[in-house]
C-alpha cells in the first residue's frame, strides 16, 4: 500500500523508497555464501583440515576472544561503537583473579569478573549519560587501567602459589571449558537482545540517539547495561587467560582489544550502530578462525594470516556499508 | 524605476499539485519588495525558483532586461541574485573572513591575504559589523550576528538582487535591527531586495511594495503605505477561514489535568502560563521562533535550562528530564520525525512498540504474542495496514509515517499528555484528516492533547483553545471564538496589533 504523495504546495513530496530493491539478492548474504563455498574448497584441498583434532582447535581458538567480542557486540548495537581498552581490562582482572586465587575460586572468581564489570561500566556511563566519545574515553581509561596493571604486577608476572583454577582449564567431552562458556554467553546475549526490553532499547538506542532521548527511553542505563554485560564478558576472557597462562603480566590481554572488535565486524555488525546480533559476532569469530587455521595448515606465515584477517574485515564492513547505503535509497 | 529583476507567467507545480500559478512582477533598483502569504501559498517556491534550486515549469525570469537561465544556485550567483536562507548556510568553525571568501566565486585562487582583510573590513563596516574583527571564529558570534555575516556575504558578492527568506524569525529586536539597517543600505545602493517574512509589522516598515500570494497566485502587488496590517491580512486569506468542526467546550466537571505555571526557557520563551483540561486540544499557534514549539520541548524534558514548575494530575512534572518527563506520562512528538522522532530501520512494529517495551512483558522480558497483539490493534487504531507491519518505517510515505509516531503515543494508560510539534508537517491532505481524527480521538479518550502549529486551518479545526505566541511571549488566548485574521494578527504582529 503505497499512498500516492499529492503533498501540498510548499513541501515537494519526498519520494517513497523503492520497494523493488529488496527483490534484489541480498550482498550479506551472498557474500557470506560466497565466502562459505571457498572455505569449503580449501578446507577439503588441506590436509588435515577436515579432522576431529582440528575442529576442536578451531573451536578452542575461538573462545577467548569470542566471548570478549560477543560484549562488544552489545555495546556496539547500542550505538557506542568499541572499547579500545579491553586488553587492559582483562589484564587487570587476570591479574586480581590470581592474587586472589588463596581465598578460593568462587571468592576470586567473583572479585574479578565484578572488577571487569564495574571498570567497564563506568566508562559507559560517562558515554550514555554525558555522551562522552567512546574512542577517545576508552583510550585513556585503557591507559589508566593498563598504568594500574603495571602498577600493581610491578612489571612481574603474576601468579598464583596455591592455584584453584585447574577446573577451569578442564575439558568437558574434549572441548575446553571456555567453548561451553563462549556458548552459553552467546546464547544469553542473543536473548538479551532479542526477548528483553533492555536489548531492544539497545537497537533503537544505537539506531538513533536523538530520537531515543526525545522519546524518553532510558539512553543512559540502556548504556551501561549494554558496558556492564561487555565488561563481564571481557572479565571472564580474563580469567580464561590467567588460567590458561597460569599467570599474569601487563602484556597479557595483548592484542584482544582490536581481535574481537574484528569478529564483531566481521560478523557484519554495523559499527554505527542499531544492527547486529551475537549469533552474527559468534560466526565471525568462527569465521576468522576458520581462515587462519586454513593459513596455517597451508603453511602460510603469522603475516600472511593476519593480512587476509584484514582484508576479511575490510570486505564484510565494505558489503554492510553497500547494504544499508542500498536499504535507504 | 527601472526594472532590476523581473518574473512573468512563472509556474511550477509538485506531483501534478500546482504551487505557483502564473505569477508576474518586478522588482527595481533599490526598491525593497515584500513576498507575503500564509503558510503553502508559494512564497518558498518562488525563491527557490529565483535562486536557482528548481526550475519553473513555465514562465521567464529576466535580470536588468536579460532573460535569465537559472541552472543552479552558482548560476543564479553568477548573475548577482545572492539568498540569505531561513537556515544559516555559515560555516560555525571557519573566522568571519573565511566565511565571506566562502562561495565566492571572484575569490582569486591564491589569495591575497592583505586585500581580502581589507575588502572584509569594508563590506563589514558597510553593513554596521564595526566591532567584528574578520579573524574572529564565526562560532563566538550570536546567531545574529551570523545572519549579518551571511547577509554581508551576499553583498561582498556585487549582488543585484537579495533574497532574504525569513532572515528576522529567530533573532531578537535588536539584532533585527540591525539587520534591517544593512537591508537599508544594500537597497540604498541600487541593489533589489526580496523579503520574505511572516512578520508584517516589519514588512509595512521596512519595504517599498508588498506582493501578496494566496495558493499560488498573486492577489495583488501594492505599495507598503497604502496598506495596514489588517488589510495586509485581509490580502493573504482572502475570505478568512473561520471554525469548521465543532470544538469540545470547557467541561466545569474536568478539573485541570494539566497546570503549566510560569514556564520559562531563556532566549526562547517568557514565563507561558496554561492550565488545560483532559479530553480538550490545546492549540500553540506561532511562527518560528515564537517559542510555540519551546513550550512543548521543555515539558518533554528537552529544554536543558528551562524553568518553571508544572504539574500533571497534581503531580510535579519533572523539567529538564525526558525520562522523567516520559515516566510521568508525557509523549512528545516531535517536529523533525526523520531525526529526531522515529527509527527509520526498524519495522513499523517496532517503532509502533517503542515506547511501551515495559508493559509487554514481565521483568524486563518482552512477550512475543503480547508485543504482536499490541502492534496489531496500534496499526488498526492508526490507519495501518496490517501488512506493513514487519515493513522497515523507512519504505512508508510521509503520511504513514507521521501515523507510525502518533500510534506510537496512543493506547497507554500511563499517558496522560500528548504534545505534537507540528503534526501534520510534509503529510498529504488525507493522512491530514486522518491524524487530525487519531489526536480528536486520543482527547476523547481522556488525554491533555496539545500542539503547536503554523498553519491557521490545522489550529482552527482542531484546537478547542487556541494560544497565540509571539516572540517567546503569549499573545492571546482564544476558548471557542477565533477566527483565523485575529490569529494571524496575533502570530504576525504580536501584542501591540491595533
Amino acid at each position: 500500500m503505497m499512498v500516492s504523495r499529492s503533498g501540498r504546495a510548499e513541501a515537494p513530496p519526498d519520494t517513497p523508497p523503492a520497494t523493488g530493491a529488496r527483490r534484489r539478492p541480498d550482498p550479506l548474504r551472498l557474500a557470506a555464501g560466497v565466502l562459505v563455498l571457498i572455505l569449503l574448497a580449501a578446507g577439503a584441498s588441506t590436509d588435515r583440515f577436515l579432522t576431529l583434532d582440528n575442529a576442536r582447535a578451531i573451536l578452542a581458538s575461538t573462545a577467548f576472544v569470542g566471548i570478549t567480542a560477543i560484549g562488544a557486540t552489545l555495546v556496539m548495537i547500542a550505538g557506542s561503537a568499541v572499547s579500545l581498552a579491553v586488553s587492559q581490562t582483562a589484564t587487570v582482572v587476570a591479574m586480581i583473579f590470581l592474587a586472589t586465587q588463596p581465598l578460593g575460586l568462587g571468592t576470586s572468581l567473583l572479585l574479578a569478573l565484578l572488577c571487569g564489570v564495574t571498570v567497564t561500566a563506568v566508562q559507559g556511563a560517562v558515554i550514555g549519560y554525558w555522551a562522552a566519545n567512546p574512542i577517545v574515553l576508552t583510550i585513556a581509561a585503557g591507559f589508566a587501567t593498563g598504568g594500574v596493571a603495571t602498577w600493581i604486577s610491578d612489571g612481574t608476572t603474576v601468579s598464583a602459589e596455591v592455584p584453584r583454577y585447574d577446573v577451569l582449564n578442564s575439558t568437558p567431552l574434549g572441548l575446553p571449558l571456555a567453548v561451553y562458556v563462549l556458548l552459553a554467553v552467546t546464547a544469553l546475549a542473543q536473548w538479551t537482545l532479542r526477548r528483553t526490553t533492555a536489548g531492544r532499547q539497545m537497537y533503537l538506542v544505537g539506531e538513533n540517539r536523538a530520537a531515543a532521548h526525545a522519546a524518553g527511553l532510558p539512553v543512559g542505563r540502556v548504556t551501561v547495561v549494554a558496558w556492564a554485560f561487555f565488561g563481564a564478558c571481557i572479565g571472564l576472557t580474563g580469567v580464561f587467560l590467567a588460567s590458561f597462562n597460569t599467570g599474569a603480566n601487563s602484556a597479557l590481554g595483548g592484542t584482544l582489544t582490536l581481535d574481537a572488535i574484528a569478529a564483531v565486524l566481521a560478523g557484519g555488525t554495523a559499527i554505527a550502530g542499531g544492527r547486529g546480533s551475537a549469533l552474527r559476532t559468534l560466526g565471525g569469530a568462527l569465521l576468522i578462525s576458520i581462515i587462519s587455521d586454513v593459513l596455517l595448515l597451508r603453511g602460510y606465515s603469522t603475516g600472511i594470516q593476519i593480512l587476509v584477517k584484514g582484508l576479511l574485515v575490510l570486505a564484510v564492513v565494505l558489503t554492510v556499508h553497500l547494504r544499508s547505503v542500498r536499504g535507504r535509497r | 524605476m527601472t526594472a532590476r529583476v523581473g518574473v512573468e507567467g512563472l509556474a511550477r507545480s509538485f506531483a501534478g499539485v500546482p504551487a505557483v500559478r502564473d505569477l508576474s512582477f518586478t522588482v527595481g533598483a533599490g526598491e525593497i519588495h515584500a513576498l507575503c502569504g500564509h503558510n503553502g501559498a508559494g512564497k518558498s517556491t518562488v525563491v527557490k525558483m529565483l535562486s536557482g534550486q528548481i526550475p519553473p515549469d513555465q514562465g521567464r525570469i529576466s535580470v536588468d532586461g536579460e532573460p535569465a537561465e537559472l541552472r543552479s544556485r552558482r548560476a543564479a550567483q553568477r548573475l548577482g541574485i545572492a539568498l540569505v536562507d531561513q537556515e544559516l548556510s555559515v560555516v560555525p568553525a571557519l573566522t568571519v573572513l573565511d566565511n565571506l571568501l566562502l562561495g565566492d566565486i571572484d575569490a582569486p585562487m591564491l589569495n591575497r591575504r592583505r586585500a581580502a582583510v581589507a575588502r572584509c573590513r569594508a563590506v563589514l563596516d558597510e553593513i554596521g559589523l564595526e566591532r567584528i574583527d574578520p579573524d574572529r571564529p564565526l562560532s563566538s558570534l550570536s546567531i545574529g550576528e551570523r545572519q549579518l555575516v551571511e547577509i554581508a556575504r551576499a553583498l561582498s558578492q556585487k549582488a543585484r538582487l537579495v533574497i532574504l527568506d525569513e532572515p528576522t524569525a529567530t533573532l531578537s529586536d535588536v539584532e533585527s535591527d540591525l539587520v534591517f539597517a544593512a537591508i537599508r543600505r544594500v537597497a540604498a545602493r541600487g541593489c533589489a531586495v526580496l523579503y520574505v517574512s511572516h512578520r508584517l509589522a516589519e514588512v509595512l516598515d521596512l519595504c517599498d511594495t508588498v506582493t501578496v500570494l494566496r495558493d499560488g497566485r498573486r492577489i495583488a502587488t501594492t505599495p507598503a503605505g497604502e496598506l495596514t496590517v489588517g488589510t495586509l491580512i485581509e490580502q493573504m486569506l482572502g475570505e478568512a477561514p473561520h471554525r469548521l468542526a465543532a470544538t469540545r467546550p470547557p467541561d466545569p466537571d474536568l478539573g485541570h489535568a494539566l497546570r503549566i505555571d510560569h514556564l520559562h526557557v531563556p532566549g526562547r520563551l517568557a514565563d507561558f502560563t496554561l492550565t488545560a483540561q483532559a479530553g480538550r486540544i490545546y492549540a500553540l499557534a506561532g511562527q518560528l521562533g515564537s517559542g510555540a514549539s519551546d513550550v512543548l520541548r521543555a515539558l518533554a524534558g528537552l529544554h536543558p535550562q528551562a524553568t518553571g514548575s508544572v504539574e500533571l494530575h497534581d503531580r510535579a512534572l519533572p523539567l529538564r528530564n525526558p525520562v522523567g518527563a516520559a515516566r510521568a506520562g508525557v509523549a512528545f512528538v516531535s517536529n523533525d520525525r526523520k531525526s529526531e522522532g522515529l527509527f527509520l530501520d526498524k519495522t513499523v512494529a517496532w517503532n509502533l512498540v517503542a515506547t511501551r517495551l515495559p508493559s509487554l512483558g514481565r521483568a524486563g522480558v518482552i512477550r512475543a504474542g503480547r508485543e504482536r497483539r499490541a502492534a496489531r490493534s496500534l496499526a488498526e487504531r492508526s490507519g495501518l495496514a496490517e501488512h506493513r507491519l514487519d515493513d522497515p518505517v523507512l519504505t512508508l510515505s510521509g503520511g504513514n509515517q507521521q501515523k507510525v509516531f502518533v500510534g506510537r503515543c496512543l493506547g497507554r494508560d500511563d499517558v496522560h499528555a500528548l504534545l505534537l510539534d507540528e503534526p501534520t508537517r510534509g503529510v498529504d491532505i488525507g493522512g491530514r484528516a486522518a491524524i487530525h481524527r487519531l489526536l480528536r480521538s486520543a482527547a476523547d479518550a481522556g488525554l491533555v492533547v496539545l500542539f503547536a502549529s503554523t498553519e491557521l486551518e490545522e489550529l482552527l479545526e482542531l484546537g478547542d483553545v487556541i494560544v497565540t505566541l509571539r516572540d517567546g511571549r503569549t499573545v492571546g488566548r482564544y476558548d471557542g471564538d477565533a477566527d483565523g485574521a485575529t490569529l494571524m494578527r496575533d502570530m504576525t504582529h504580536g501584542v501591540n496589533a491595533t
